[in-house]
């Protein structure tokens, strides 16, 4: 019987290389969205290459160079303490890429989970999960990160995890509607007639079909999370000093706005620039993933 | 109707409990004993006594929360630890501030993105609309307080023409509190207005398609009387439901936008309690925000359906 199962194929797992080669091709057509993903991974190999990039010490204070402007010898110009800002943008890239991406992926983890079995099981267990989501999203975002970090207490993980508990609910419901259209599709009406158990219904036909939906879903989430944690280490409830976080250098930058304005641009613009990648990127993903236009 | 009424207030009040058992249980989750973290560092033993009696936190679990919601809904939201003013006091005097800057960035966020909509969906797939929505895209992605701290930077340091931060309150200098509130309130509404732009434009494109649109254009009316009297007005009703989801967005921008120019509300509020420690105001901000979300888009839910009929007939989610 298993065997009869696996041979039901689910659609959209595996997409004809037809499909495949259409999507690229509309890709293409969008090319804001292929600079926008590359720009997405020039800022993944600054964040893994960053010590061979900035060759110089982003904690290194130096006093002679207080508050100086962009040279060749420091591009981005120096900071309050002397350090070089173009090396602390560069480093500042593993706390944000950090951030957005584990938060996002233990939002995920935690609400597709939830959604999935809420929205297959329906009943009382959905109203439950239900209920507890509307609640949990009656918090804003960073109210409910800010009460979340006060009770942990400020750090980088503590922050990671906030704006994860508070990106979760986003996941819950969209999982849930996923799943409840997703359920009522004929191939898993066939798969549930030969067979086929609760769990493996959910892990091999309903999670394979709404993947894209949740992919996209991602790619609009890991910006919001990325300007979240620049502002909870702007605020002095994220990253905690020296480590170089984007959040924090404007924070710092914020006191010499007439003296040395330089220290406000680059940190404030990578943010902006990773955060518009993603974007972009991710209306790219969209258009390749939407499965309304196949 | 009567039946959807009942059942969307019924789910807010079951919302509000579930918020209220959350925040509750969030402020016992601190470490520690809870006296002590009401009470403050600096707190005596008969303070601590006095705090043990008046909440019963010697009470089972169950009992304090129910003591402490009686509280909460009488108004008595305890008292800051800093101030030793009661919360609900301090919340009165700040929420005004914050209202009037979320009330202006709306106005901003309208009157930028209602006519960038609008004109994206009908010179659609033309230059207007590849404008508009770049535009709205990097409304998106610009971080807020990065935005704010360029606009002191150029409007304040640079040319002088606004004062960098501060209030003034409205009554003691409307012009003074205007020059002062008019870059917040920008910097936060240009967030809201990307939200919304992308909202118009897909609503009017939707609407533009409708048979009664076809109809106003084939008995002869003229382009811009159909896209006035018809097309926006239809087409604001989904933008209205996004604005009342949005108030929890411009809440947390509050936070951000109040702590960069120095703009003594609601969101500075809770940012110095956090610092300071200051739990039953943390607390009492976290509540009343929270609460404040669920009814304001039970009010957006039912006026919507008062509008709109049709949403009545298919019942609440």
């Amino acid at each position: 019987m298993s065997a009869t199962v696996d041979a039901l194929r689910t659609p959209g797992v595996a997409a004809p290389t037809g499909l495949l080669h259409r999507g690229w091709r509309r890709v293409l057509r969008r090319p804001a969205s292929l600079v926008g993903g590359a720009v997405v991974l020039a800022f993944v190999a600054m964040a893994l290459g960053a010590p061979w990039i900035a060759r110089v010490d982003p904690a290194a204070a130096d006093w002679k160079q207080i508050r100086k402007a962009p040279s060749v010898a420091h591009p981005f110009g120096t900071d309050d303490l002397g350090r070089d800002n173009f090396a602390r943008v560069v480093w500042g890239s593993r706390v944000s890429m950090q951030a957005g991406v584990f938060s996002i992926v233990l939002a995920i983890s935690i609400g597709v989970p939830l959604g999935l079995v809420a929205g297959y099981y329906r009943g009382a267990l959905d109203q439950i999960v239900m209920r507890l989501t509307d609640a949990w999203l009656a918090f804003p975002f960073l109210i409910l990160a800010i009460g979340l970090v006060t009770i942990m207490g400020p750090s980088l993980t503590n922050a990671t995890v906030a704006i994860g508990l508070g990106a979760t609910p986003t996941y819950i419901r969209l999982t849930r509607g996923l799943v409840l259209a997703t359920a009522a599709e004929d191939y898993v009406h066939g798969a549930r007639a030969l067979g086929a158990g609760d769990a493996r219904l959910m892990a091999r036909h309903i999670l394979p079909n709404i993947f894209s939906s949740l992919l996209v879903q991602a790619t609009v989430s890991v910006p919001i999370a990325i300007i979240a944690e620049a502002v909870l280490s702007f605020l002095g409830l994220g990253v905690q000093p020296p480590t170089p976080s984007w959040g924090t250098m404007l924070n710092a930058a914020q006191q010499f706005l007439e003296s040395a304005p330089w220290m406000a641009w680059w940190p404030g613009l990578a943010i902006f620039v990773l955060a518009l990648s993603f974007n972009l990127a991710g209306d790219g993903l969209r258009d390749l993933l939407d499965p309304k236009d196949y | 109707m009567a039946e959807f009424l009942i059942r969307r207030v019924a789910i807010s009040i079951v919302t509000l409990i579930v918020i209220s058992v959350i925040v509750f249980t969030g402020v016992r989750m601190i470490p520690g004993d809870p006296a002590r973290v009401m009470a403050g560092t600096d707190a005596d033993a008969a303070g601590l006594e006095e705090i043990r009696a008046k909440y019963g936190l010697n009470d089972p679990i169950p009992v304090q929360y129910a003591r402490w919601a009686a509280l909460a809904l009488q108004g008595d939201l305890g008292r800051s630890i800093r101030t030793r003013d009661p919360v609900m006091a301090t919340v009165a005097k700040k929420l005004p501030i914050t209202v009037e800057l979320a009330c202006l960035s709306v106005l901003i966020a309208l009157a930028l993105a209602i006519p960038a909509g609008v004109l994206a969906a009908v010179r659609r797939n033309t230059m207007w609309d590849v404008l508009a929505s770049g535009a709205s895209l990097c409304g998106v992605s610009i971080p807020n307080f990065w935005l704010g701290i360029m606009l002191i930077l150029f409007f304040a340091v640079r040319l002088g023409w606004l004062p960098a931060s501060g209030f003034v309150p409205l009554w003691e200098s409307p012009l003074g509190n205007l020059q002062r509130m008019v870059m917040p309130a920008f910097v936060l509404g240009t967030a809201l207005a990307a939200v919304l732009m992308r909202q118009t434009r897909n609503s009017m494109i939707g609407v533009l398609g409708a048979d009664y649109i076809r109809t106003a254009y084939s008995k002869g009316l003229a382009g811009r009387a159909v896209i006035f009297r018809h097309a926006i007005r239809n087409s604001l009703i989904p933008v209205v439901t996004i604005l009342g989801l949005q108030a929890g967005a411009l809440m947390s921008g509050a936070v951000v936008t109040e702590q960069i120019f120095v703009v003594p509300g609601f969101g500075r509020l809770i940012v110095e309690a956090v610092f300071t420690r200051d739990y039953p105001v943390v607390q009492g901000v976290v509540l009343i925000t929270a609460s404040s979300y669920v009814l304001i888009n039970l009010l957006v839910d039912v006026s919507y359906s008062l509008l709109d009929p049709r949403i009545r007939i298919g019942g609440a989610p």
